[in-house]
């Protein structure tokens, strides 16, 4: 670490690992916002989190399911944030720079996604069937060799070390990232911009990895009979999708109380639109492909995962899902013209966000619900909840640095973008 | 033809029916002008006068020239530089491109094709049974549909493209300027067709000198007998 730029005390190092240098920003980049205003949403976190609470002591079962679904939902942005900050510094993009402190202060996430995943590790009992030890008992009653075959790599201490790689080397990796990039912002260094790229090389491929197989992990195997390949392309396209949302929003958000303002333009907006109609068509192929193969496959295990989706009413949340999550957006953000209006442009990213987070829902809540489609209250509380405090967390980082790599090289070649 | 029939209608009746015939031959003549006009295609005015050749020495001032002649009120105007010149299109005033509603109409006429395909050949012309799946089915048919709608939607793309930018043209008359030949080299060049309404040879040529052309040349067309 340089002079300037340090590590900050252990407690908040889960929050930032760097000490403020908010002092640094030059005063177009700086933060003018309250100090306190990331306690707004993490207010809101915690009343969520107190209401999933007393689910938790009433119906602990359906607790854990709606604690599950809003957790990978943070953890899908923060994977989505990863993605985008490494690709940008792969292809030396320069449009997205002025926008790229957003998703790279959303990667310091992993920690304290590290930390709230303690109820989903002491659910697993609830979550996940092929925890239950009878299943693997050959001399058990209720012996089921499915899953007893897949029991080498669905048994918990396996799944705990999973999760743990995932965790360290998702960490790891941002925080060579982040602190890298911060440490540009006061102490520039001609050869930071190549480290950040090698970490990025590196990190794509560990990231596909671990992505790949976390989605597979704590979605797929909720239906451990069943078995999707293409799943864990599916989990990125949505968590690639879901950043741009947020990066869309977060820049409206900074911008309508006053920040950046001629720094992020209309230019870039309509770049970020592109983006999130091209993954929200991206997620639609991927899952079009999943379902196509299954319905022409036609084996057992297999298609019933949709079989559970497509009766007892789930099928009115499998209609609204593709409509939703793919029809609506498609006509929507199709035209120049969409992306280009900020308001409507903005509707559409709160709309992708719900949908996201209702994908999950719908891979997830049928495995408590098989037999009648509903939606409780929790899921609503545990959502709201973990994103409250998600969020604020991600503003108290953001509040504590310049809002822009303010020292990046190709920093001129984003102020001036234009889109043809 | 349409709207030229309707306004035919609406206007009073004239005494001489030749002279409406004629005017309706002129208001045809010049649609087809303007139409060939937005394709850079200019018919020459008088004398073969084909338009006034301006070269400017960056495209900084090609960029401001363009923008003023067409603030002027120019429309029959085109510009020549060796590499695209961002904003151009702006300073030019020429809009958004049509060949977006010609992709969604080659889009739209693939996934219809492609429907109507998979349920004719699979359902009607020739059904076999294949491990009990239906005749037709949405989901096996979804691929195709996508398929033909990007593959007509793209060659549409590219048809719409030539005919909305008059390319290729093996002819133009700017050919017979020598120094046009530096277009693909360092020069930027912006051409004013004689056929604009608002042309004059002296004050539209007094106009491009005093937004800085360092050159400005007279072409004419003589046609294409003469090239060798």
């Amino acid at each position: 670490m340089s002079e300037t730029v340090k590590r900050s005390n252990p407690l908040v190092w889960l929050i930032d690992p760097l000490k403020s240098t908010a002092s640094h920003a030059d005063p177009a980049y700086r933060f003018s916002w309250s100090q306190a205003a990331w306690l707004l949403p993490l207010a809101i976190g915690i009343a969520g989190l107190v209401v999933s609470a007393v689910g938790w002591a009433t119906d602990s079962h359906q607790f854990y399911f709606s604690y599950l679904i809003g957790w990978a939902f943070c953890l899908s942005i923060a994977l989505g944030a990863y993605f985008f900050v490494v690709i940008q510094h792969l292809t030396k993009a320069r449009w997205s720079v002025v926008l790229r402190r957003i998703p790279e202060t959303l990667l310091w996430s992993f920690p304290l996604l590290a930390i709230l995943s303690i109820p989903v590790i002491l659910g697993m009992h609830d979550l996940y069937h092929w925890t239950h030890h009878d299943l693997i008992d050959p001399a058990s009653p209720t012996y089921d060799p499915i899953i007893a075959g897949k029991a080498g790599y669905l048994n918990t201490p396996f799944f705990l070390a999973r999760l743990a790689f995932y965790f360290i080397v998702w960490t790891v990796v941002s925080h060579k990232l982040y602190s890298l990039s911060i440490k540009q912002d006061v102490d520039p260094d001609a050869s930071i911009p190549q480290r950040l790229r090698k970490t990025s090389a590196i990190g794509l491929v560990l990231g596909a990895i671990s992505t790949a197989f976390a989605g597979m992990d704590i979605l797929m195997s909720l239906d451990p009979h069943w078995f999707s390949t293409i799943f864990g392309i599916y989990f990125f396209a949505g968590s690639f999708m879901v950043i741009m949302a947020v990066m869309a929003l977060s820049a409206m958000l900074l911008q309508r109380f006053g920040m950046l303002k001629g720094v992020i333009k209309i230019d870039h907006y309509q770049d970020l639109g592109k983006f999130l109609f091209g993954f929200t068509v991206f997620w639609a192929y991927i899952g079009f492909s999943q379902y196509m193969l299954i319905w022409y496959g036609n084996l057992p295990e297999e298609t019933l995962f949709y079989r559970h989706r497509l009766e007892h009413g789930w099928e009115t949340f499998s209609a609204i899902l593709l409509l939703g999550h793919f029809i609506i957006p498609f006509v929507v953000l199709i035209g120049r013209w969409s992306k280009r209006l900020l308001p409507l442009l903005g509707f559409m990213c709160v709309w992708m966000m719900v949908m996201h987070w209702f994908d999950y829902f719908w891979v997830a809540a049928p495995v408590l619900h098989g037999d009648h489609a509903t939606m409780s209250l929790y899921d609503i509380a545990a959502w709201l909840g973990l994103f409250g405090v998600f969020a604020g967390a991600f503003m108290y980082r953001l509040s504590r640095h310049p809002l822009v790599p303010q020292r990046d090289p190709r920093l001129h070649k984003s102020l001036t973008f234009t889109n043809t | 033809m349409g709207t030229v029939q309707s306004t035919q209608s609406s206007r009073p009746r004239s005494n001489n029916p030749l002279t409406s015939i004629s005017t309706d031959a002129a208001m045809l003549n010049q649609l087809a002008r303007d139409v060939k006009a937005s394709m850079s295609i200019y018919d020459a005015g008088e004398d073969q006068v084909y338009g006034l050749l301006a070269e400017f020495a960056h495209p900084g001032e090609l960029l401001h020239a363009a923008e003023a002649i067409h603030e002027a009120g120019f429309r029959h105007f085109d510009t020549h530089s060796p590499f695209p010149i961002h904003g151009m299109d702006k300073a030019m005033g020429l809009g958004n491109s049509l060949v977006g509603w010609i992709t969604l109409g080659g889009g739209i006429t693939g996934l219809s094709l492609a429907t109507l395909m998979q349920w004719w050949m699979g359902a009607v012309d020739y059904p076999i049974n294949i491990s009990g799946k239906p005749f037709f089915a949405i989901e096996p048919s979804i691929p195709i549909m996508f398929e033909l709608t990007v593959l007509l939607a793209s060659l549409a793309t590219a048809a719409g493209m030539f005919a909305l930018n008059g390319l290729p043209r093996p002819y133009n008359p700017l050919f017979y300027s020598k120094n046009f030949a530096r277009v693909t080299d360092d020069a930027f060049f912006l051409h004013i067709a004689a056929s604009d309404r608002k042309f004059d040879q002296e004050t539209t040529a007094q106009m491009l000198q005093e937004l800085g052309a360092s050159n400005v040349e007279t072409i004419h067309d003589h046609g294409e007998e003469d090239q060798d």
